[in-house]
C-alpha cells in the first residue's frame, strides 16, 4: 500500500503546485490588467499559443492570464498523467487502462474544439 | 465605472463566492454564472467557461489537500472520472448548440433543485447494501493505510458501479452546460448509490471536478467561450474567498447561512427564470 500512498502523495503535491502556479500567473495578469486600465468588459484576445511568448516578454495581462488559464486546464490532465505512469509502474493494467481512457477522452474533446474553431 | 473599479468588484465578487461556497461545502459554479449573468451581464455561455475555469483552480486546490490526508479514493476518482469527462465533452459540445434562454432554464432549475435540497437540510443516510465487490475499487480502502496522526478510514466496498457510470456521464453533462463542479449529482450518487462513505464521496468528487470541468473548458476555450479578462479576476477572487471560506468554517453558524443562501438562491432562480422566459 505505500505505492498507492507514494502515488496520492505525488498526484497532492501536482495539484497543489499546478494551483498554485495557475493562481500566481493570473494573478500577475490582473495586476498588469489594472495597471494598465483594461476592463473586464472589453473583448479579451482568443487564445493564441503561438503569441504567448511575446506576449509574456511584454507584460501584456492577456499573456499572462492565457498561461494563468493554460496552466489550471492542464493541473487535472498533468494528475492523471502522473497517476498513469504510478499505475504503470506498479503494474496495474486496469487502473493504466483508464488514466488512459481519460487522457484520450480530453484529447479527442481537444481535436473537437479545435475542428470547431476551423 | 472606470476600467479599475470593474476588476477590484469583479475580484471582490469572487471572494463574496468563494467564501459563501466553501462555507456551504459548494462549488462556486453555482454561485458565479449568476454573479457574472445577472451581476455584470455576461452572455450565460460566457459566465459558464469562465465559471468552468474557477472551478477548476478551487478544486486541484482542495483535493490536493484531501489526497494528502488520503481522503479522496484516487481509483474510484480516476474510474468514475472517465465517464464524467465524457459527459463533459459531449455537454461541451451540446452547450454551443443550446440557446441562452433554454441554458438559464436548466440553471433556473438547478437553482430551485439546491435551494429546495438546502431548505430541507436532510443528511443523506449510508448505503448498507453490499452487493458488487470490485477489486480495483477495493484496494485503497484497506485500513491501515493511513499515515501516522491521521484517522483510520472507514473500509468500505463499493458497489453498483453501474449505476455510478451512468450518473457520472449524466453529472459531466450538467458540469459541462452550466459551469459547476457537479458534486451535487456525484456526492449523492456515490454516498446513497455506491456506499462510500460521505466523507470520501464529498473528497472524491472533488478531485474528479477537475478533469471533469477541464475536458469542456477546453471545448469552451478553443470555441472562444472564455473572456480572458472576466476569467482572470474572478478566478483569483473565488481563489482567495475559498481560501478564506475554508478557514473559518468552524466559526460560522452555518444554519443562518444555510437559510440565507436558500433565499438567495430563489431569488436568483426567479431573476435567472425571467432570462429564460424573456
Amino acid at each position: 500500500m505505500t505505492v498507492a500512498r507514494d502515488l496520492d502523495r505525488t498526484v497532492a503535491r501536482i495539484l497543489t503546485g499546478g494551483t498554485y502556479l495557475s493562481v500566481g500567473l493570473l494573478a500577475i495578469g490582473v495586476v498588469l490588467m489594472a495597471i494598465g486600465g483594461v476592463s473586464p468588459f472589453a473583448v479579451g484576445p482568443a487564445f493564441d499559443p503561438a503569441r504567448l511568448p511575446a506576449d509574456l516578454v511584454a507584460l501584456k495581462p492577456s499573456g499572462y492570464l492565457w498561461l494563468g488559464l493554460v496552466v489550471a486546464l492542464a493541473t487535472p490532465l498533468g494528475r492523471v498523467a502522473a497517476s498513469l505512469i504510478g499505475y504503470v509502474a506498479g503494474g496495474e493494467r486496469r487502473m493504466a487502462a483508464i488514466a488512459t481512457a481519460i487522457l484520450v477522452v480530453v484529447f479527442v474533446g481537444v481535436l473537437l474544439g479545435v475542428a470547431a474553431q476551423s | 465605472m472606470p476600467d479599475l473599479g470593474v476588476v477590484v468588484l469583479m475580484i471582490v465578487g469572487g471572494v463574496a463566492v468563494g467564501v459563501f461556497g466553501s462555507l456551504l461545502g459548494l462549488g462556486g459554479g453555482l454561485l458565479i454564472v449568476p454573479m457574472l449573468t445577472l451581476g455584470f451581464g455576461l452572455p450565460l455561455r460566457e459566465a459558464v467557461g469562465v465559471s468552468l475555469v474557477a472551478v477548476i483552480v478551487t478544486s486541484s486546490a482542495s483535493a490536493g489537500v484531501f489526497l494528502e490526508r488520503h481522503l479522496a479514493d484516487l481509483r474510484l476518482g480516476m474510474t468514475l472520472e472517465l465517464f464524467t469527462a465524457t459527459g463533459a465533452m459531449v455537454g461541451g459540445l451540446i452547450a454551443f448548440l443550446l440557446s441562452e434562454r433554454v441554458l438559464a432554464g436548466l440553471f433556473t432549475l438547478l437553482l430551485i433543485y439546491t435551494a429546495l435540497t438546502m431548505a430541507r437540510g436532510r443528511e443523506p443516510k449510508p448505503a448498507t447494501e453490499t452487493t458488487v465487490a470490485d477489486a480495483a475499487l477495493r484496494a485503497p480502502t484497506v485500513p491501515g493505510d493511513r499515515p501516522s496522526g491521521l484517522p483510520e478510514r472507514r473500509p468500505y466496498v463499493v458497489r453498483h458501479l453501474g449505476w455510478g457510470i451512468v450518473g457520472s456521464l449524466f453529472a459531466g453533462v450538467v458540469s459541462a452546460l452550466l459551469g459547476i463542479g457537479g458534486g451535487l449529482v456525484k456526492v449523492p450518487l456515490m454516498h446513497l448509490v455506491m456506499g462510500v462513505p460521505m466523507r470520501v464521496a464529498t473528497a472524491t468528487s472533488n478531485l474528479m471536478i477537475g478533469i471533469t470541468a477541464a475536458a469542456s473548458a477546453i471545448i469552451y476555450l478553443l470555441r472562444g467561450g472564455i473572456d480572458v479578462y472576466v476569467a482572470g479576476p474572478t478566478a483569483v477572487g473565488v481563489f482567495v474567498g475559498a481560501s478564506i471560506g475554508s478557514r473559518s468554517a468552524q466559526r460560522v453558524d452555518v444554519r443562518v447561512l444555510r437559510l440565507l443562501f436558500v433565499a438567495v438562491l430563489l431569488v436568483t432562480a426567479w431573476q435567472m427564470a425571467g432570462r429564460a422566459l424573456r
